[in-house]
């Protein structure tokens, strides 16, 4: 009867052994990013599998359903920025997957401002300066050749930073876990002795 | 198995977290002294199986084990199950915090229902009985807890068709593997520690 617990304790550690803990979990995750006027959205399951025919709504920042659609076979989906009288915040992405797995993704405003908004805003400034026709077909260009570069070569270093940001399990989290499991029923044990204790 | 947060109407949620709530009141009053260590340990067991996953068409299922559950604890599967839920939502974000009774409760139930349907068969003389029980047993408590999960959903709102299939064919390799994960304890428990089982 005493090595009961030892036993189960011994199934518990055998499990996790068996389990590659960095990539098992059990939720979805959508991550979106910008590329020139179009949003990419990518869906997966936490164990790295992508959700395949899963609904992707986007919503703006009042609630209201701007447009419905479904994963590709690459849990992908794209759509361009809804124009700007449409939108005046942030932009909601929810992935509705099956079994009641659900995950939302917001892109802020600012983000979505930088890429349409930007370039007119930035321009004032320089306007002051002499011959502003010139300058300003110039620095317009320019300033969409660096967006455009800037965009393509940080897009793999967005993917990186945000697929990072997500949380993975570790096994310290696993074990803490389980301390924390036996100290919530050693606290109910201590209870229930002293109940015992006060009924003797 | 576990329903993400914002999936579910508010009455399906309150409605959850009240059955819950009552269940594991009613278990704690229930739950004797000493069989604290074994609702912890047991606790920990379904808190580390979900972490467990099998890839299955277009979704990502992990193992439940509320059969076994359900078969040695009886009633305490209700606090081991809540318990090892709050921690999985905290630390993982599995499911979520408002979702918690109607995970707990479609999860727990059927543990039950088996430990009531099999708990005499697989505790029983006959070693052969005890093994099919044992396999029907894991296989019946992720059929229960799908239909659950179905039913929360369609309470809600979804097409009942839609989701009443993907019940089916997703969790029926979970159904089959989990069976056959019963069979194996429950055999090597009748074999190696009988006392637990009370044989």
């Amino acid at each position: 009867m005493k090595n009961k617990p030892y036993l189960i304790l011994i199934f518990i550690f055998l499990i996790i052994i068996m389990m590659d803990v960095s990539t098992f979990a059990h939720k979805v995750n959508i991550f979106a990013y910008l590329e020139g006027d179009k949003v990419y959205t990518e869906s997966y399951f936490n164990d790295g599998k992508k959700c395949i025919d899963s609904k992707i709504e986007v919503f703006d920042n009042r609630g209201n359903m701007l447009l419905e659609s479904l994963t590709d076979e690459e849990g992908m989906f794209s759509f361009e920025i809804p124009s700007e009288n449409v939108i005046d915040g942030d932009l909601k992405v929810v992935l509705t997957a099956s079994m009641g797995h659900r995950a939302e993704y917001t892109i802020s405003a600012d983000e979505l401002g930088d890429t349409v908004v930007s370039i007119e805003e930035k321009l004032e400034e320089p306007i002051s300066v002499a011959s502003p026709e010139t300058i300003l077909v110039d620095l317009k260009e320019i300033q969409l050749i660096i967006e455009d570069t800037l965009d393509e070569k940080l897009k793999p270093i967005m993917i990186e930073i945000k697929k990072s940001q997500e949380d993975r399990i570790s096994p310290t989290e696993i074990i803490g876990g389980i301390g924390y499991i036996i100290g919530i029923f050693g606290i109910i044990a201590y209870f229930l002795s002293r109940k015992d204790n006060l009924k003797f | 198995m576990h329903i993400s947060e914002g999936m579910l109407s508010a009455p399906v949620l309150f409605t959850g977290a009240g059955l819950t709530a009552t269940a594991v009141a009613y278990s704690l009053k229930k739950m004797e002294h000493k069989e604290v260590p074994k609702v912890a340990i047991l606790s920990s067991v379904f808190f580390v199986a979900s972490l467990i996953h099998v890839p299955v068409g277009p979704s990502s299922v992990h193992l439940i084990l509320n059969g076994i559950i359900g078969i040695l604890l009886g009633w305490t599967a209700f606090p081991a199950i809540l318990v090892a839920l709050v921690l999985q939502g905290v630390l993982f974000q599995f499911g979520g915090i408002t979702t918690l009774g109607v995970n707990t409760f479609n999860m727990a139930l059927p543990a039950i229902i088996c430990f009531y349907l099999f708990n005499r068969g697989v505790r029983g003389e006959n070693n052969f009985i005890a093994l099919m029980m044992a396999f029907v047993c894991g296989f019946l408590a992720i059929l229960l807890s799908g239909v659950m999960v179905a039913a929360a959903l369609v309470f809600t709102g979804e097409p009942f068709f839609q989701v009443a299939k993907l019940v089916l064919f997703i969790h029926l390799p979970v159904m089959i593997l989990e069976g056959v994960l019963t069979t194996f304890c429950i055999g090597f428990l009748r074999k190696v520690r009988p006392e637990i089982l009370n044989v």
